[in-house]
């Protein structure tokens, strides 16, 4: 691993960037916030990777099998919105 | 796309969907039911002791719905207001059966407390680059796409989610399992857009973890 560059003039550490890459990937940091955090990761491929590791695990998820309706759940409820629609 | 016309073709969607199942359409009904069924079963689950409890309160949830039909405005999509529905069933039975109820202040303050990365992984303040890290994580964008998305890592995420804390559990399964907006998470919650990040965080944080651990072995 390289050692770090110039870190301490580029406002956040390491440290910190995890804890605000919720918010960068999210998009809610402020203009000056997401432009130092920007900064860091030019400079920082130690925390670019761990961005795009927050991004495949989100990516990941998306790929989990979801449950799928049951077949008596979905018959019981047809019924009750036909009864509805009966009424 | 502004966020503006995406509010307004979601809505419109929505109404002309709202119309059709007021019209009593079954197809319309179905297509509903099927789609919405896994955000209603993450939430009910998030709630409630056991699976068979879930499945009630999603089916008690649906009566609601057909009868509240009429009443609904689409100030929301359908979709929150199903979820919404869902949450209050939910919140009801777990105060019933006297269980710890997510999202409660507690539940969130201790979820604050918890770093995304252990703190050993940066260093210490003694060192010339404090808070840097020791050792870089592996960029798994080198590894072979079939090892990243196998059936064997899908798995391993499921479980791992299934292992997180209810809240984080309910929060990233809307997010990023079934794919429910941000907006629509905290309206169905009534949960804080901070802390629906933050819970969200900790989720993809642990998650992430577990990730990691497997793939770098």
């Amino acid at each position: 691993m390289p050692e770090p560059l110039g870190i301490h003039e580029h406002g956040y550490t390491c440290r910190e960037i995890v804890d605000l890459a919720a918010e960068y990937v999210e998009g809610t940091l402020t203009a000056n916030e997401s432009t130092l955090f920007e900064l860091h990761l030019n400079f920082c491929d130690g925390c670019l990777t761990f961005i795009d590791q927050i991004r495949d695990t989100a990516r990941l998820a998306a790929h989990v099998a979801e449950h799928e309706l049951p077949e008596p759940l979905r018959a019981d409820l047809l019924q009750a919105f036909r009864d509805w629609t009966r009424a | 796309m502004t966020g503006a016309d995406t509010e307004a073709r979601v809505a419109g969607d929505d109404s002309a969907l709202v119309a059709r199942l007021r019209d009593g359409d079954e197809r319309a009904f179905e297509e509903v039911v099927r789609s919405f069924y896994p955000s209603m079963l993450a939430v009910a689950r998030g709630y409630t002791r056991t699976h068979a409890v879930a499945d009630e309160v999603v089916q008690e949830a649906w009566v609601g719905v057909i009868k509240g039909l009429n009443r609904f405005e689409g100030r929301s999509s359908l979709r929150t207001w199903v979820l919404q529905i869902v949450a209050n069933i939910a919140r009801t039975r777990a105060v019933r059966e006297a269980r710890s109820v997510p999202f409660s202040t507690f539940d969130l303050d201790a979820d604050q407390g918890e770093p995304a990365v252990e703190p050993e992984r940066f260093r210490g303040p003694d060192d010339p680059y404090p808070g840097h890290w020791r050792s870089y994580p592996t960029d798994w964008r080198t590894l072979p796409e079939q090892r990243l998305v196998s059936t064997e890592t899908l798995e391993l995420v499921k479980h791992a989610i299934e292992e997180l804390p209810e809240s984080q559990k309910i929060v990233i399964t809307l997010r990023d399992v079934v794919g429910c907006s941000a907006v629509e998470v905290c309206d169905a919650l009534g949960v804080t857009a901070e802390n629906q990040r933050v819970l969200l965080h900790r989720a993809r944080a642990r998650v992430r973890a577990r990730l990691e651990r497997h793939l770098d072995a």
